[in-house]
C-alpha cells in the first residue's frame, strides 16, 4: 500500500506508453484484440516503447494471433471511440493524471480503464469485498453489512458485480449512501450477468463501472480471473465472504495478499463448500472476521457497535441457541423439551423478528441474531 | 309373441331404469336391437343365442327386435345381456312372465351361458330400489356388492340357467350374506408409524386432515413425500355408511371393486404424471369411466411430480377442487361424477432436486430456477393451503428419530376436531374449515385480539397476500380446532405461518 512504485516486482508499462491522441487511439485499438493480453504484451511494450508501435508489430505478424492481425487492419479508434460515446464512458489511461496510483503497483496492470460513472477511488478509500455467486443467506446478509457500514464509514466498496455476494455488497453500499465501484469481466457496455441492468446503473449513478474492455467484448470465461486482479488492485483490503476451492474470490484474495493488501475472510463450517476459499485465505495469513464490525474494527474506521441485542425471552433465546447450523424442528422441540406445535410457534416468532429464517425445511439463525447469543 | 323384463343402464354412476321389451315375429331368423344401444350393448347381439342355447334353451328361429326404452338414453355397459336375453325367453314362453316385472336384471353373459361379474352392480342396485322394485337378478360374483342396499331381495346366479330356474320356481337362490360394517374402520394397509422423523411434514398432515386442506410437498427425490402422503388417508376420519357406499360405487362402475364389499378405507390415488385427460377427469370413447379424481372421491389424490403433468391436466383440476364433482361432457349429454378429494402434491425444490439441501449442491442456473418457480406457482397454488417443504434426512437424524405415533391416535384428534367444525358450520353447507369462502372465514372464525395483529402482521413482514392471509387464517382456526380452543390464539396464527403461504414465491429463492 505505501510508496506506489517502491519496488517495482513486476514489469510495467513504458512511460509515454499512452501519452498523446496517437498513442491513445492506438491503446483502444490494442485493448481490443483477444489474443493479446497484458501478460503477453508487457515484456514485448518495453521495446517497442509506445501503443503505436505495439499496433504496427501486431500488423506485420510479429506479435499476437493470426486472428489479431487480420482484425487489428479492421478496427478503428474513432467507431471504438463512437462507441463509448454512445454508451457514455471515457477512458482513462496509464499515463493519465486520473490512472489510479495503486494499480501501478500490481502485476500486469491494465494500460487503459473504461470508465462508466464518476470518479475512481483512492486506494485509502477503497476495499473489495467478495465472495460466492452461489451464496447462502447468512453470507449474503453479512456482504450487505459489510457493504453497508463501509459505506456508511465513507469507504467505496468495490466488487465484480456478480449475483450473490458481489451483488449483496454493491447493494449494501448503495443503501449505506456510499460510493462503490464494479469492476466488468466484459465490454464496458455489457449488462452482465443477466438481470443486473438496474444495478449496474444504481452503481453508475452512485459510483463507477470500470472494465479494461471497449464496448463489445463478449463475456469469456478467462476475461474474470484477470478482472478480479484489478478489483484487488484498487483496493487497500479485501474481504472475502464465501468461496469455493477454485474460486474467483480466492483468486481475488490470493491477488489481494500478493499485492500486500489487507485481506480479511469470514470463516464458516469446515464441512461447507464455501468456506473453503475463507479459510484457505486465512491459513495463508489473512485476517478472520465474523461481522462488519469487526472489520471496521480493525480497519480504523471507528469503533464496531454491534448494537444492542434483541430483547427475547428465555425460550427464545435457548430455541436460537439449539439452532446449530439448519436444524429440524424436531431437534429444537426435543432440546426445549417441548411440543413440535410449541416449538415451531416460537422459531416462527422468531423468524418475523429476522432472526431466524428457514432453508429447506430446517432452521437457521440469522446474522441478525449473532449479538443475541453472543451475550451469554 | 311379446314379453318385457327391466334392465337398467348406467350413466356416470347413477343407474336408470330401462324397459326390455322383445318382439318374436315373422321373418327370417336374426336379433335386432333398437332404442340407442351404445357400442357395448351392440356388441352383445352375437352373444346371447350361443348363451342362450348352452344354457339349455331354445333360441327363436324367427325374427326378434329388442326395444330398449327409453329412446333418447344411450344404453352403456355389457350389463344388458341378461334382460335381453329374458327379454327372448319370456317373449318366447320358456320363462312364466308372473314376477318377472318385481326384478331388475343386470349381468354380462359368456358364450356358455355363465353370469360374469359385472361393473356398476351396486348402481344397478340402487337404481332398482328407487324404483321400488321387489329385488335385482344379478351374477353370483356381485353378489355381496347388491346386497349392501338394504331392502332389496338378490337373486345371485351363476348362469343363464338358474335365473329362469328361479322364475320357474325350480332354482332357490342362497342367501347371501350379510355386510358387517363393524369391521376395521379402515382396513389401510399403511401406518404413520412407519415414518421416522419428519415431525413437522407429520404435523402438517395432522392438520390438513383435520381440516380438509390440500398439500403441497416440497422436497428432494428421497425425502419421504410420497410415503408422508399415502399415510395422510389413514388419519382422515373413518367414512360414514354414505360416503363409503358413493366410494363403492364409484369403483363398482370403474370395475375396480374386488369381492364386492364395502369400501371402508379411504382411497389413495396417484396417477402417474403421464395420466391422459380422459383417465384423470373421466370419460373414455367407448365406455365412460370416472377419472382418477373420482376414484379419489372422499379420499387422496396424490399427484407426484406436479410440475411433469401436463398443463391441461393441472388446468382440469380446478373444477373438482372448487365443486367437489367433475363434469364430462360427450357429444351425447353431459355426464356428472362426484369428486371431492383431498388434493396433495408434491415437487421438486428446483430442477435438480437439491435446491436447499445442505449435504448436496444444487447446479441449477437462476434463470432455470425463475421459470421453475414461476411454473410451479401456477394456478393449482391457490387452493393448497399448506405448503412445506420436506427435507430429505441424514443417516444421523434418523438415527436419532424413534418410531412415529401410529395413525389410530391422530385420527382420534382430527375426528374430534372435525366434530368441533361441524358444530360450528352446521346449518352453512360446509363441512370444513378449508372450504369455507374466504369472507366468510373471517367472519366466523372467532379470532383473538392479538391472533389478528399477528396477522396483520404477517401480512406486512412476510408480503402475504389477500389469499395468503385467508389461508392463514383457516389452518389457524383448524390448529385451534386441533387444540380445542374455542378461539383462535396468536401461537395458532405463528403456527400456521410454518406452513408458508409464499414458500414457492419466496422461499425457494434461497440457496441453502
Amino acid at each position: 500500500m505505501s510508496g506506489e512504485r517502491a519496488r517495482d516486482p513486476w514489469p510495467v508499462w513504458p512511460d509515454g506508453f499512452t501519452s498523446g491522441a496517437r498513442e491513445r487511439r492506438a491503446a483502444l485499438v490494442l485493448s481490443a484484440l483477444a489474443g493479446l493480453r497484458p501478460r503477453t504484451l508487457l515484456p514485448v511494450a518495453a521495446d517497442a516503447g509506445t501503443a503505436g508501435a505495439c499496433v504496427e508489430l501486431v500488423a506485420r505478424g510479429a506479435l499476437g494471433s493470426e486472428e489479431d492481425r487480420r482484425f487489428v487492419h479492421l478496427l478503428e479508434a474513432d467507431s471504438i471511440d463512437a462507441a463509448l460515446g454512445a454508451c457514455g464512458a471515457r477512458t482513462v489511461l496509464w499515463d493519465d493524471p486520473e490512472y489510479p496510483p495503486q494499480l501501478r503497483t500490481i502485476h500486469d496492470p491494465p494500460f487503459v480503464l473504461y470508465v462508466r460513472g464518476g470518479a475512481l477511488p483512492a486506494a485509502e478509500r477503497a476495499v473489495a469485498v467478495v465472495g460466492s455467486r452461489r451464496c447462502t443467506d447468512l453470507g449474503r446478509d453479512l456482504a450487505r453489512a459489510v457493504g453497508r457500514g463501509l459505506a456508511a464509514a465513507g469507504v467505496t466498496v468495490v466488487s465484480g458485480a456478480a449475483r450473490g455476494i458481489d451483488a449483496a455488497s454493491h447493494e449494501g453500499a448503495l443503501e449505506g449512501g456510499g460510493p462503490t465501484v464494479a469492476v466488468l469481466g466484459a465490454g464496458i457496455d455489457a449488462s452482465y450477468p443477466r438481470g443486473s441492468r438496474a444495478l449496474l446503473e444504481r452503481i453508475r449513478g452512485q459510483g463507477a463501472v470500470v472494465s479494461e474492455y471497449p464496448p463489445g467484448v463478449p463475456p469469456q470465461a478467462f476475461r474474470f480471473p484477470a478482472r478480479n486482479r484489478i478489483v484487488a488492485g484498487l483496493c487497500r483490503a479485501a474481504v472475502v465472504v464465501e468461496g469455493e476451492k477454485d474460486s474467483g474470490s480466492l483468486i481475488t484474495g490470493s491477488h489481494a495478499l500478493e499485492f500486500g493488501r489487507d485481506v480479511f475472510a469470514v470463516p464458516a463450517a469446515l464441512n461447507n463448500p464455501l468456506s473453503q476459499a475463507p479459510l484457505m485465505l486465512i491459513r495463508d495469513g489473512a485476517t478472520m472476521i465474523r461481522s462488519a464490525q469487526d472489520l471496521l474494527e480493525d480497519l480504523g474506521l471507528g469503533p464496531g457497535s454491534s448494537g444492542p441485542p434483541p430483547d427475547l425471552t428465555l425460550a427464545e433465546l435457548a430455541a436460537l441457541e439449539a439452532l446449530t447450523g439448519p436444524t429440524l424442528p424436531d431437534r429444537v422441540a426435543r432440546e426445549l423439551r417441548v411440543g413440535l406445535a410449541d416449538a415451531l410457534t416460537l422459531l416462527m416468532r422468531l423468524e418475523m423478528r429476522g432472526l431466524v429464517r428457514s432453508v429447506g425445511g430446517r432452521f437457521e439463525a440469522t446474522l441478525a441474531a449473532v449479538p443475541a447469543t453472543r451475550v451469554r | 309373441m311379446y314379453g318385457r323384463v327391466i334392465g337398467v343402464t348406467v350413466v356416470g354412476v347413477r343407474g336408470h331404469i330401462v324397459a326390455v321389451e322383445a318382439h318374436i315375429g315373422r321373418g327370417l331368423p336374426s336379433l335386432t336391437l333398437t332404442g340407442l344401444p351404445g357400442a357395448p350393448v351392440q356388441d352383445a347381439r352375437d352373444r346371447i343365442r350361443p348363451a342362450v342355447e348352452s344354457a339349455g334353451f331354445e333360441w327363436p328361429l324367427r325374427r326378434v327386435v329388442v326395444n330398449l326404452s327409453p329412446g333418447n338414453l344411450r344404453k352403456e355397459g355389457a350389463g344388458l345381456d341378461l334382460p335381453v336375453a329374458m327379454g327372448v325367453l319370456t317373449a318366447s314362453a320358456q320363462v312364466p312372465a308372473a314376477r318377472l316385472s318385481g326384478y331388475a336384471f343386470a349381468g354380462e353373459l359368456s358364450l356358455r351361458g355363465t353370469l360374469v361379474a359385472t361393473p356398476g352392480v351396486l348402481s344397478v342396485a340402487m337404481a332398482a330400489a328407487r324404483a321400488r322394485l321387489e329385488g335385482v337378478v344379478v351374477p353370483a360374483d356381485n353378489a355381496a356388492e347388491a346386497a349392501l342396499v338394504e331392502g332389496l331381495h338378490v337373486v345371485a346366479a351363476p348362469s343363464l340357467a338358474e335365473v329362469v330356474g328361479f322364475f320357474r320356481g325350480t332354482w332357490t337362490p342362497p342367501v347371501p350374506e350379510a355386510e358387517h360394517p363393524a369391521g376395521s374402520p379402515t382396513g389401510h394397509t399403511v401406518d404413520f408409524s412407519e415414518v421416522r422423523g419428519q415431525a413437522q411434514a407429520r404435523r402438517a398432515l395432522e392438520i390438513a386432515a383435520a381440516g380438509g386442506h390440500n398439500v403441497l410437498l416440497v422436497g428432494s427425490p428421497g425425502a419421504g413425500k410420497t410415503m408422508l402422503a399415502r399415510r395422510l388417508a389413514t388419519i382422515l376420519p373413518a367414512m360414514s355408511r354414505e360416503e363409503a357406499l358413493e366410494v363403492t360405487q364409484l369403483h363398482s362402475v370403474a370395475g375396480l371393486l374386488d369381492g364386492g364389499r364395502l369400501r371402508q378405507e379411504r382411497p389413495f390415488r396417484s396417477p402417474h404424471h403421464s395420466v391422459s385427460l380422459p383417465a384423470l377427469l373421466g370419460g373414455g370413447s367407448a365406455f365412460l369411466r370416472p377419472g382418477e379424481v373420482s376414484l379419489a372421491h372422499h379420499g387422496v389424490l396424490f399427484l407426484d411430480e406436479l410440475m411433469e403433468f401436463r398443463r391441461d391436466a393441472v388446468e382440469g383440476l380446478r373444477q373438482p377442487l372448487e365443486d367437489g364433482r367433475v363434469v364430462v361432457s360427450r357429444m351425447a349429454g353431459s355426464v356428472e361424477f362426484p369428486a371431492r378429494f383431498t388434493l396433495v402434491a408434491a415437487a421438486n425444490p428446483c430442477p435438480c432436486g437439491f435446491l436447499g439441501d445442505p449435504r448436496r449442491r444444487c447446479d441449477c442456473p437462476e434463470h432455470r430456477l425463475q421459470a421453475y418457480r414461476q411454473k410451479l406457482s401456477g394456478p393449482l397454488l391457490d387452493r393448497i393451503d399448506i405448503q412445506l417443504v420436506v427435507p430429505r434426512l441424514s443417516k444421523q437424524e434418523l438415527l436419532d428419530e424413534l418410531a412415529g405415533e401410529g395413525s389410530a391416535p391422530i385420527r382420534e384428534r382430527v375426528e374430534a376436531a372435525r366434530n368441533r367444525q361441524r358444530r360450528r358450520y352446521a346449518g352453512t353447507g360446509y363441512p370444513c374449515n378449508a372450504q369455507l369462502p374466504g369472507p366468510l372465514a373471517r367472519k366466523v372464525a372467532r379470532v383473538s385480539r392479538p391472533a389478528w395483529d399477528l396477522l396483520a402482521q404477517a401480512v406486512d413482514g412476510m408480503a402475504l397476500t389477500g389469499r395468503g392471509f385467508d389461508r392463514a387464517l383457516k389452518v389457524a382456526r383448524t390448529i385451534a380446532d386441533l387444540d380445542g380452543a374455542p378461539e383462535v390464539q396468536a401461537d395458532h396464527v405463528s403456527e400456521a405461518l410454518v406452513y408458508r403461504m409464499n414458500l414457492v414465491e419466496e422461499g425457494l429463492a434461497r440457496v441453502g
